[in-house]
């Protein structure tokens, strides 16, 4: 398996002194899911948008075996890295396909005439509203909206930050159903942060407990397939925290 | 009695209509400061002094001041020269953009001076006369005295007005702006360059300024504060937009056109400065969004 992202050494701080994230190191491979778990605050957030480059950090980070620390962040959109912010982050007042517009804004516009017709076809949920405002689609459908919109740019690593947030259990199911959907279909490499373990342990292969910014274990889905197992590893790694 | 209203009638049409008229230019000056503040949060207070300088740019390079050029080629020169100070005043405050827009604000008055401090060097304090070449005739319809100038403005400002809604509702370079306007977090996850989005503002808001400047010169004379002061106008029409619209520019343009010179005719002339900061004061009470501000926003 041909290793799409490596991340060694990375530290995160805010400002001088706060430090989010603590010298974490971890690699994906290539059609590889694999979930970054934590309590808020411990530093998978801060993770992503260092690999975006949204926010200045320490240490390496590789893509593709190339190095791109000192690249910007929408330098790192034009080689393929994707986020797909926490909390959604769409363009409330534009449309549906405007916003998909905007996701495939570096594509010839063949391609992203292409890319719009495959999203839609996706997640035919927003397919018959793209002409609508996207504030006025629910929770859910915004949900696939940004998902959709991080696909627009033909990504080779998908950072998904906590999809299921704020949705209601059926939608959280139909959100995983599409990145199942889409894993099975894509070589596509995802990082996935998600508090939601049952969700993410469907489309995972591998996960990372964080706690204060650093690594404290990993575990492969194989491990954690039987119940017993997967409680065992939670209340060693994240304990308390986690269950709260 | 309905004599008096008659007068009141045949007087209060061509009242706004030219009101409409000069409306019109104080939006493309509207236009200019609202796109720069919805894209890079600054409000531009050195829009009227640089378009001020523009103009006597055009009267320096017509006149034989400076050089001897055709009008078209001086103007030509001028927008070249406005679109590279634009290019100059924002890769200079680009750095405070991203820190503090009310820095980025205060250093914009500098330039303002700036602008004001090199048009009197080299132009002098003197008031000059920059004619355009528009049409000259006049017409009487439906009562209206409508003049050549009248209908170069308002086919300017439609073409120019129409050109600019377009790019910004059908283009993907407008997706990018509105997208930064609204969203700046979203537009830099889908990797689109801030700054050069902030720049094409900068320099769309420069050229509507001078072509503002430009149309309302031949009202009055070119003096080193005339742009500015027209300025002021523009800036009472993108409070009344909110300072967030674009049509809300437009609409308050024309409206601050119409009520000035119905307050200047009906009321006193001596006072219209003063008319003008109370209209600015009671839309930011009454409208504090703008007047066209609608309901909107995430659901969840």
């Amino acid at each position: 398996m041909t290793e799409v992202l490596s991340v060694s050494g990375l530290s995160v701080f805010y400002g001088t002194s706060a430090q989010a994230v603590e010298n974490v190191s971890f690699a994906v491979g290539d059609g590889q899911v694999v979930t970054l778990l934590g309590a808020n605050g411990a530093g998978k957030t801060s993770i992503m948008k260092a690999i975006a480059g949204l926010i200045p950090s320490r240490g390496e980070i590789l893509f593709g075996g190339e190095p791109i620390s000192a690249l910007p962040a929408r330098e790192r959109v034009k080689r393929g890295i994707i986020y797909v912010p926490e909390g959604r982050e769409i363009v409330a007042n534009m449309s549906v396909r405007e916003n998909l517009v905007l996701g495939g804004y570096h594509l010839a516009a063949r391609d992203r005439r292409t890319r719009t017709e495959m999203v839609l076809d996706l997640f035919p949920e927003i397919a018959n509203k793209a002409d609508r405002a996207a504030w006025r689609l629910s929770g859910g459908e915004q949900q696939m909206l940004a998902i959709g919109r991080g696909l627009m740019a033909a990504p080779k690593l998908l950072l998904l930050d906590e999809p299921s947030l704020g949705l209601a259990p059926m939608l959280v199911r139909r959100v995983f159903d599409r990145l199942a959907a889409i894993r099975r279909e894509s070589d596509l490499a995802i990082v996935l942060v998600e508090q939601n373990l049952a969700m993410s342990m469907r489309i995972c292969d591998e996960l990372h407990f964080l706690r204060g910014g650093r690594i404290i274990g990993h575990r492969t889905a194989a491990d954690l397939k039987d119940n017993a197992a997967r409680q065992e590893a939670i209340d060693a790694y994240l304990g308390a925290a986690s269950a709260a | 009695m309905s004599d008096g209203l008659g007068n009141i009638l045949l007087d209060l049409f061509p009242l706004m209509w030219s009101g409409m008229i000069t409306g019109c230019l104080y939006a493309l000056g509207a236009l200019g400061l609202v796109m720069i503040f919805k894209s890079s949060q600054v409000v531009n207070f050195s829009h009227g002094n640089v378009a001020g300088f523009a103009a006597f740019l055009i009267y320096g390079f017509s006149s034989g001041v400076l050089l001897n050029l055709s009008w078209g080629v001086a103007v030509l020169l001028a927008m070249i020269a406005v679109v590279a100070i634009a290019f100059l005043i924002y890769a200079v405050i680009s750095p405070l953009v991203f820190e503090s827009e009310l820095t980025a604000t205060i250093s914009t008055l500098g330039f303002g001076l700036i602008a004001q401090g090199a048009t009197l060097l080299i132009f002098g304090a003197d008031i000059v006369n920059l004619d355009l070449p528009i049409p000259r005739f006049s017409m009487s319809f439906l009562g209206l005295f409508i003049t050549g100038y009248d209908l170069t403005v308002l086919a300017v400002a439609v073409v120019t007005i129409g050109t600019l809604f377009f790019v910004v509702d059908y283009t993907k370079l407008g997706i990018a702006f509105r997208a930064i306007s609204e969203n700046p977090f979203a537009a830099e996850v889908c990797g689109l360059n801030l700054r050069s989005i902030h720049l094409f503002s900068w320099i769309v808001a420069a050229i509507l300024g001078v072509v503002g400047a430009l149309l309302i010169v031949p009202t009055t004379f070119l003096s080193v504060t005339t742009v500015a002061a027209f300025m002021l106008q523009a800036f009472a029409a993108a409070v009344i937009g909110g300072f967030a619209s674009l049509p809300g520019s437009l609409v308050g343009g024309i409206l601050i056109g119409i009520l000035m010179n119905l307050f200047t005719f009906y009321v006193s002339a001596e006072f219209t400065s003063t008319f003008l900061l109370v209209l600015i004061l009671l839309a930011l009470n009454v409208f504090p969004n703008g007047i066209l501000a609608r309901a909107g926003g995430s659901r969840v």
